[in-house]
């Protein structure tokens, strides 16, 4: 298992480097910050003193070398807008998006496993139709018009809960919501065809030979195995929530990494951007490395070696 | 490996403990101004580290500017310096100070904090939108006394009040010289003070600044209210929610969100001329423009006849928006003849499309004829796209075969410098903001501008070597009236140019939640409210 760790750990590393030069090369390709920080009547001198403030003035492979030696020593540049350390600003939102994400994946994981079992369990009856459609609204409803439909209802009508922001509980419920709908109707599927796979396994079948009741063949034996897919699909998930609940934290004006990124997009901030997408790269790497780990001890038949 | 369900519940209740505990909701009293906006610029207390007018908005309630605003009409007024005067050879300005302004920990505002913020402004590591133009213009200044500053200018720059004022960009601001000298630069940004009528009292990054405001009178108006918190919510449905439940006071809208807004209860509060909506013509010039048919005066005139611009008005923007007069001129511009520009405008910019058609058939294209447009929206103004739009729509009208390319400005606005490769004979979507005086804007046009419209320096063909000749009596003029006379003069040239073409004059928007603030008066030509919250009346108070 420590080999197979190391391995993955210098795989990462190469996977960091090539994201960090397409990174760099591509926020590059359609516009510069300066460009957009200037207002429209600035003269030339303005834009080359400000290219030159902000160290754009260099000539490309320099400026690239420049951002790799700092990125060896942890340093990802100084963001363009705000001024700060380009990392200082990513860790200064991240909390925020950390308090959000797993509490939309809490509710999505309690609300899709029993919705999906009970699918599976009771398939072709009214509960499978019922847990099929709520899957189809889930995934066809854009997050975007949900947050703005809660906020009508829940805050607007009934005036039970704040519109946005973050601050204290119910600031998280109509976000958790708009996030976790998205997520309960794909994990839902993903639980009830697992489930039925393996329900007509062997295994499964000898359980029940053994006269094991119900309960105890589907809460014990077959959830059990069927949650490998879905542990896979949760860390998936975790990194997507993390680095693109852009939608959730613009409607609900949630200062997070999410909203971040966009942001870093827009201004053309290569340093944030390059410094955002290396970090959330990191992140994403660290969640697959720690759904293989987690695999190993749901199937014990999985050993990496 | 099991892992026990104390542990997860654990887990769980950390997680929530953490989100109730992150960030405090704010108090939504009635002593709480909340101010919910699109954009809060770079959030940086430090007015040389923002360069665009979203810093209007959160520099402006903690530092004085040196020129202020004229409240009514719009334009230049007193500032921290009550007036200033020009020296007989037009190459200095002595700006006499406001006595008894303090700072906020209680040093008084001095001449020395004058030049410091003057030349800090200039200094290498500023970026402030005109810090360039500051190096350019100032050559040195004297402190005359505590009260008096004397700043001399590289040769006669009449219009360089104007550039002091936030009436334009933030280059007057005044910072404390002792205080910045010992806490530091990080020390002044982590803890700013200024002069201003609202105290800094804290920043959230990507969520809120906080105000307090101050005890004792101020010059700009005392503020009503006790705190003041600008939030910043990118979504306009979201800011109007809050403005409606009351968790807002105000918000920042567009135009196309009239309606919901005021079918919510609020009031709508409209700045007058924040910005001009315009289209231009590229590099006519260019040998690859030539046999164009926008080379042709006849076309580009029939091209602004084919647009009903009352339409757009009542339509796109929702009847809160004006005829507009000259190329970025307001009815607050200075050194212009303003009736002449709106009788101008009035007949010149009229509805015509039988001529307009008529002048495409002198022209030699009856049929039309296929044009590039780039349709897109500068920072703030996402609404130049739909009016983009209704212009496509108008050229259509007359025959036009308009080939529209929708582009983010930040993908557009590169083109436009240097060389612009691919714009020869395009036209696309501009905008001009709201200034007091035209000319700085016109530089445009010259030969020696960002955008050279009319010819660059290796080529400049008659009309750009009028539009150099003209602009450089404008801004080199010391007397008032052969400068006005001079201004109207560029103003023609380009006008009948028909090179960059007047389609509106926008307003700045916003929804006030009437049970949170009473009527006040909006500063015409400034559309954020950095200026204006001080004087923001209580629900229940008299109107400002």
């Amino acid at each position: 298992m420590q080999r197979f760790i190391l391995r993955r750990f210098f795989q990462s590393l190469v996977v960091l480097l090539v994201v960090a030069v397409v990174v760099f090369a591509l926020a590059r390709v359609t516009g510069n910050a300066a460009d957009l920080l200037l207002p429209e009547d600035a003269g030339r001198e303005d834009r080359e003193h400000l290219l030159k403030a902000l160290g754009l003035d260099r000539p490309m492979h320099e400026q690239l070398a420049r951002f790799l030696k700092g990125a060896l020593s942890g340093d990802l540049g100084m963001s363009i807008r705000y001024r700060k350390p380009a990392v200082e600003v990513f860790f200064e939102r991240l909390p925020n998006t950390l308090t959000l994400v797993p509490i939309a994946l809490l509710s999505a994981i309690v609300i899709s496993i029993p919705l999906g079992l009970l699918a599976a369990v009771y398939r072709g009856t009214i509960i499978d139709r019922v847990s099929g459609a709520i899957a189809v609204l889930g995934i066809a409803t854009p997050s975007f018009w949900l947050g703005i439909v809660l906020i009508y209802i829940f805050s607007i009508q009934l005036g039970w809960l704040p519109s946005a922001r973050m601050g204290g509980p119910a600031h998280y419920i109509l976000p958790t919501i708009t996030l976790a709908a998205f997520l309960v109707a794909g994990m839902m599927r993903l639980v009830r065809s697992s489930v039925l796979e393996v329900l007509n396994s062997e295994f499964v079948k000898l359980a029940r030979i053994k006269g094991l009741s119900q309960t105890v063949v589907i809460w014990k034996h077959c959830l059990r195995n069927a949650l490998i897919p879905v542990v896979t699909l949760f860390g998936v998930f975790f990194a997507l929530l993390v680095t693109g609940a852009i939608v959730t934290e613009t409607v609900f004006a949630w200062p997070g990494v999410g909203r971040l990124t966009y942001e870093a997009v827009i201004f053309r901030d290569y340093p944030l951007l390059q410094a955002v997408i290396l970090l959330k790269a990191m992140i994403v790497l660290g969640v697959n490395l720690a759904v293989d780990i987690l695999y190993a001890y749901l199937d014990p038949r999985v050993r990496y070696s | 490996m099991r892992i026990r369900r104390p542990v997860v519940l654990l887990g769980l209740l950390a997680m929530l403990g953490l989100a109730a505990g992150v960030a405090p909701a704010t108090a939504q009293d009635r002593d709480t101004l909340v101010i919910a906006l699109d954009t809060l610029g770079a959030m940086v207390m430090d007015p040389i580290a923002d360069t665009r007018a979203p810093h209007a908005h959160y520099h402006a309630p903690v530092w004085d500017s040196l020129v202020g605003f004229d409240f009514d009409k719009g334009g230049i007024g007193p500032g921290v310096a009550e007036r200033w005067e020009g020296a007989p050879d037009g190459k200095s300005w002595t700006f006499h100070l406001r006595k008894g302004l303090k700072f906020h920990n209680g040093d008084p505002v001095t001449a020395h904090d004058v030049k410091f913020s003057l030349e800090r402004k200039m200094s290498p590591e500023s970026i402030a939108s005109g810090a360039a133009a500051l190096r350019r213009a100032i050559d040195k200044i004297d402190v005359v006394d505590d009260h008096t500053v004397r700043v001399h200018t590289k040769g006669v720059i009449p219009h360089f009040v104007a550039s002091l004022s936030r009436a334009v960009f933030m280059e007057g601001t005044v910072m404390p010289k002792k205080y910045i000298e010992s806490v530091g630069v990080k020390g002044f940004r982590e803890k700013p003070i200024g002069s201003g009528p609202w105290k800094f009292v804290r920043l959230v990054p990507g969520d809120r600044i906080e105000y307090e405001a101050v005890t004792t009178p101020h010059w700009r108006g005392t503020p009503q209210f006790k705190r003041m918190v600008l939030l910043l919510v990118p979504e306009q449905s979201t800011r109007i929610a809050m403005v409606r439940t009351g968790e807002a006071s105000i918000a920042s809208i567009g135009p196309d969100a009239i309606k919901e807004a005021q079918a919510g209860g609020m009031r709508i509060v409209s700045v007058p001329g924040t910005m001009q909506a315009v289209y231009q013509f590229w590099g006519t010039y260019k040998p690859e423009a030539k046999g164009s048919p926008v080379t042709d005066v006849r076309v580009r005139e029939a091209l602004s006849l084919a647009i009903d611009r009352q339409q757009i008005i009542d339509h796109v923007m929702g009847k809160q928006a004006r005829w507009p007069i000259a190329f970025a001129t307001f009815r607050y511009s200075s050194d212009v003849t303003i009736p002449r520009w709106e009788d101008w405008a009035k007949t010149s910019l009229r509805y015509d499309p039988a001529r307009a058609k008529k002048l495409l058939a002198d022209a030699g294209y009856p049929n039309g004829f296929k044009l590039t447009f780039w349709n897109t929206a500068l920072p703030g103004t996402p609404f130049m796209v739909q009016i983009g739009e209704a212009v496509a729509g108008f050229w259509e009208k007359i025959g036009v075969k308009v080939e529209m390319k929708t582009v983010e400005w930040g993908v557009f606005d590169p083109q436009t410098r240097g060389e612009q490769k691919g714009l020869a004979a395009t036209a696309s979507m501009y905008r001009t903001a709201g200034r007091p005086e035209p000319a700085p804007r016109y530089t445009t046009f010259t030969s020696k501008g960002v955008q050279h419209i009319f010819g660059d320096t290796k080529d400049c063909p008659a009309l750009c070597q009028e539009v150099d000749k003209v602009y450089e009596s404008v801004v080199s003029e010391k007397d008032d009236a052969r400068r006005l006379a001079a201004t109207n003069k560029m103003l023609e040239v380009v006008a009948n140019s028909w090179m960059a073409v007047p389609i509106v004059e926008g307003v700045g928007l916003w929804a006030v939640n009437p049970k949170r603030v009473g009527q006040f008066k909006p500063i015409p030509g400034r559309h954020e409210f950095g200026d204006v919250a001080e004087r923001m009346p209580r629900a229940d108070q008299k109107p400002w």
